[in-house]
């Protein structure tokens, strides 16, 4: 009896196209639509390899720790910060005018740039020089007043010039680090509470299964409860193949983010699944207890769901990440009961800190809320005969 | 024939109202029983407390010879339910309907697909068995409702009004299928408004109102009980209101009325109550077209027992 009801329970809730929309395609579109909008920003705001020229025949052997510096330049540790070509002035020219390089770089007496025209990546290229030409300066300075010092040693005069240069450039440029990379970007945010989303919807599938069970809910649930198969059963197996279902979902939506829109959840792959797989059984667990507990239609049961959802997920962010702030600055309680920011904080903690107290911190609160919902449940399916019907 | 079903005063209030009112009755192996009352007298709440899925206060139902409770899984194996709503998958064929709600009494594969085969037979719908619920009108689909209830052969059938609302066609297939299952065994109890399907269908008859048995027996035990022995009906071109109100002087007349060119006499009990009318009408030298007398009908009876008065 539990395969057979596990069987048919997971063939209607699949052919249950309200239900499949909500739990599969509307998560899908939310994510393609998030994509849309944010994309742009992001790709705007990250460090690329920027392309420049610099005139081969200016390299000089004074200004040879210039090259040096340039092409040392990285972003991180398989990605230079400049693509240098060599070449002479008339083919740099061309191919600045043909937009193939951002910035010509003429090392003849004068250190010159030529850039065609004014952006991120030529304000960079721009300011790095004129600042290792001033700390140049700087340090060319310094030795002039040392070599008047009658005790200076001018055996290692070179070596001492290269090696001041080299620490003063190291020390700001060399490793450039890309912190928009870490940081908590838009887009990062809204797929953490797009997935939120997607786990609590599936408690849907729950709700209209075990409202199918009920007697004092559906005449489904009157034939099902006049049948020789306990309770436990029905509820049990049908609660199962809502959750499968509901991991179906997630899983679709995981690989559609990660292969089609390629989301970044982080290196931790494993944690974000077990987090989205208890977020997923909280969500299961709120959609029974309002199955269980509530006595109206189904309707208005599914609508309570999905508003109770969507409220959640924009309080932990999902229309902005400053909701999220607000609340937890002016009702933290909210964020503490809500399990859309339980889970949405649980892969923020996972991404961005390196300690796990705070992901702990969120799967415990989802098992807790997970809990009170099996709990409130269990005092309505418990019940076998009701005052009216 | 020992009792299948056996109720001894059953009461059952909900929020200070007695929905069911010391209900004592018992149904014989075999029988066709049929519940009958307005709305609200009772008969489904008297059913789903029957069936343990309400509370009641007071009452001992037995079945099968057993005390009934939610836990009595052996009895509900035995038992079949078509309830007054439709209660089927929409996402699931009509096949595939009737499976699972047989794989809820039978486990065996083979079985159920042999049971399942039988009871798409049984309500005529094997053309129909690859469609939706969607996809059926309303007569099929009132015959689905009953395979699904029926198709793991139950020895005692509950049918909670199960033609509502059904063409003429459907419901002689539904009352067929219905004769054939009581044939083949099952104990049938059977409520409805449509007093022609009690008096083809059960063997016995018992009329509910405020949750108490108003009359029961036979249809021809409760007809006897009318306080009428026949109505006789004359179409007529004209007729005075002296004449109308020398009718009604007559000692066997109960009523007597003229609309709509149609004289309408109901008598009490009596004899030769026809020739005195004729007699009547000659004297007067009314001319009349046509003239038909009817004995007392169930419906008759049911509305003298629950009045005439309109239910919600």
């Amino acid at each position: 009896m539990f395969l057979h009801n596990f069987k048919y329970t997971f063939k209607t809730l699949f052919k249950n196209k309200s239900l499949i929309f909500w739990t599969f395609a509307f998560p899908i579109i939310l994510g393609t639509l998030f994509h849309m909008a944010f994309s742009d920003i992001e790709s705007s705001e990250k460090l690329h390899t920027i392309k420049i020229a610099i005139i081969g025949d200016s390299i000089t052997e004074e200004k040879k720790h210039y090259d040096t510096f340039l092409s040392s330049i990285t972003i991180t540790e398989e990605e230079k910060l400049f693509e240098i070509n060599y070449t002479d002035e008339k083919v740099a020219k061309k191919l600045l005018d043909d937009g193939d390089i951002k910035a010509i770089v003429d090392l003849s007496d004068k250190t010159k740039i030529t850039v065609k025209t004014s952006g991120i990546e030529e304000t960079i290229i721009s300011q790095i020089l004129n600042d290792f030409q001033k700390k140049e300066f700087m340090i060319t300075t310094l030795l002039e007043n040392k070599v008047k010092d009658e005790n200076f040693d001018y055996a290692n005069i070179d070596s001492i010039y290269q090696q001041l240069a080299l620490e003063v450039s190291n020390s700001n440029y060399l490793n450039i680090e890309d912190t928009s990379q870490k940081s908590m970007s838009y887009t990062v945010i809204e797929f953490y509470t797009l997935i939120a989303m997607a786990c609590l919807y599936g408690g849907t599938l729950g709700l209209t299964a075990i409202n199918k069970g009920l007697a004092n809910m559906s005449s489904l649930g009157k034939r099902t409860s006049v049948s020789p198969t306990r309770k436990i059963k029905i509820v049990i197996s049908s609660a199962l193949a809502s959750f499968i279902i509901s991991l179906i979902g997630l899983a679709l939506l995981f690989l559609y983010t990660i292969f089609v829109l390629k989301v970044d959840y982080g290196t931790d792959i494993t944690s974000v699944i077990i987090l989205a797989c208890i977020g997923s059984f909280a969500g299961l667990t709120f959609g029974i207890a309002i199955a269980s507990v509530l006595k109206t239609s189904e309707i208005t049961k599914t609508g309570i769901m999905i508003s109770v959802t969507m409220l959640g997920c924009f309080l932990s962010g999902m229309m902005g990440i400053t909701m999220k702030y607000i609340v937890d600055k002016n009702i933290p309680i909210l964020n503490m009961i809500n399990p859309a920011n339980m889970i949405t904080d649980g892969f923020y903690s996972l991404y961005y800190y390196e300690t796990r107290e705070r992901f702990y911190y969120n799967i415990i609160s989802l098992l807790i809320f997970s809990l009170i919902m099996i709990l409130l449940s269990v005092n309505s399916l418990r019940r076998q005969r009701y005052d009216s019907i | 024939m020992g009792n299948i079903l056996e109720i001894i005063n059953l009461t059952k209030e909900y929020k200070g109202i007695k929905a069911v009112d010391g209900l004592s009755f018992e149904v014989k192996e075999g029988e066709i029983l049929g519940l009958l009352g307005p709305n609200g007298s009772g008969k489904s709440t008297t059913i789903n407390c029957i069936l343990s899925l309400l509370t009641y206060q007071k009452g001992i139902i037995k079945i099968f010879g057993e005390d009934m409770e939610p836990n009595s899984y052996d009895i509900k194996e035995k038992i079949g339910v078509v309830f007054q709503d439709v209660a089927v998958f929409d996402e699931l064929t009509v096949e595939e309907n009737i499976d699972y709600f047989c794989g809820l009494y039978i486990s065996n594969k083979d079985t159920r697909k042999r049971y399942v085969d039988e009871a798409i037979e049984l309500v005529n719908l094997k053309e129909f068995k690859k469609f939706h619920p969607k996809q059926l009108s309303g007569g099929l689909l009132r015959r689905l409702n009953i395979a699904c209830g029926i198709a793991h052969k139950p020895k005692l059938i509950f049918l909670d009004e199960p033609t509502v609302a059904v063409d003429p066609q459907s419901r002689n297939s539904i009352l067929d299928g219905i004769k054939r299952l009581n044939k083949d065994g099952a104990t049938i109890i059977y409520t409805t408004h449509y007093m022609e399907e009690v008096e083809i269908l059960c063997n016995r008859i018992i009329i509910l109102d405020k949750g108490k048995i108003l009359a029961s027996g036979t249809s021809a035990e409760l007809k006897a009980l009318a306080n009428i022995e026949e109505k006789v009906t004359v179409e007529v071109e004209s007729f005075s209101k002296n004449q109308l109100a020398e009718i009604r002087k007559f000692t066997t007349v109960e009523e007597a009325e003229y609309k709509d060119n149609n004289l309408t006499v109901i008598y009490k009990k009596g004899k030769n109550n026809l020739d005195k009318l004729l007699d009547f009408l000659k004297k007067e030298n009314v001319h009349y077209n046509s003239i038909f007398a009817e004995r007392p009908t169930l419906n008759d009876v049911f509305l003298e027992l629950t009045g005439k008065d309109l239910r919600d």
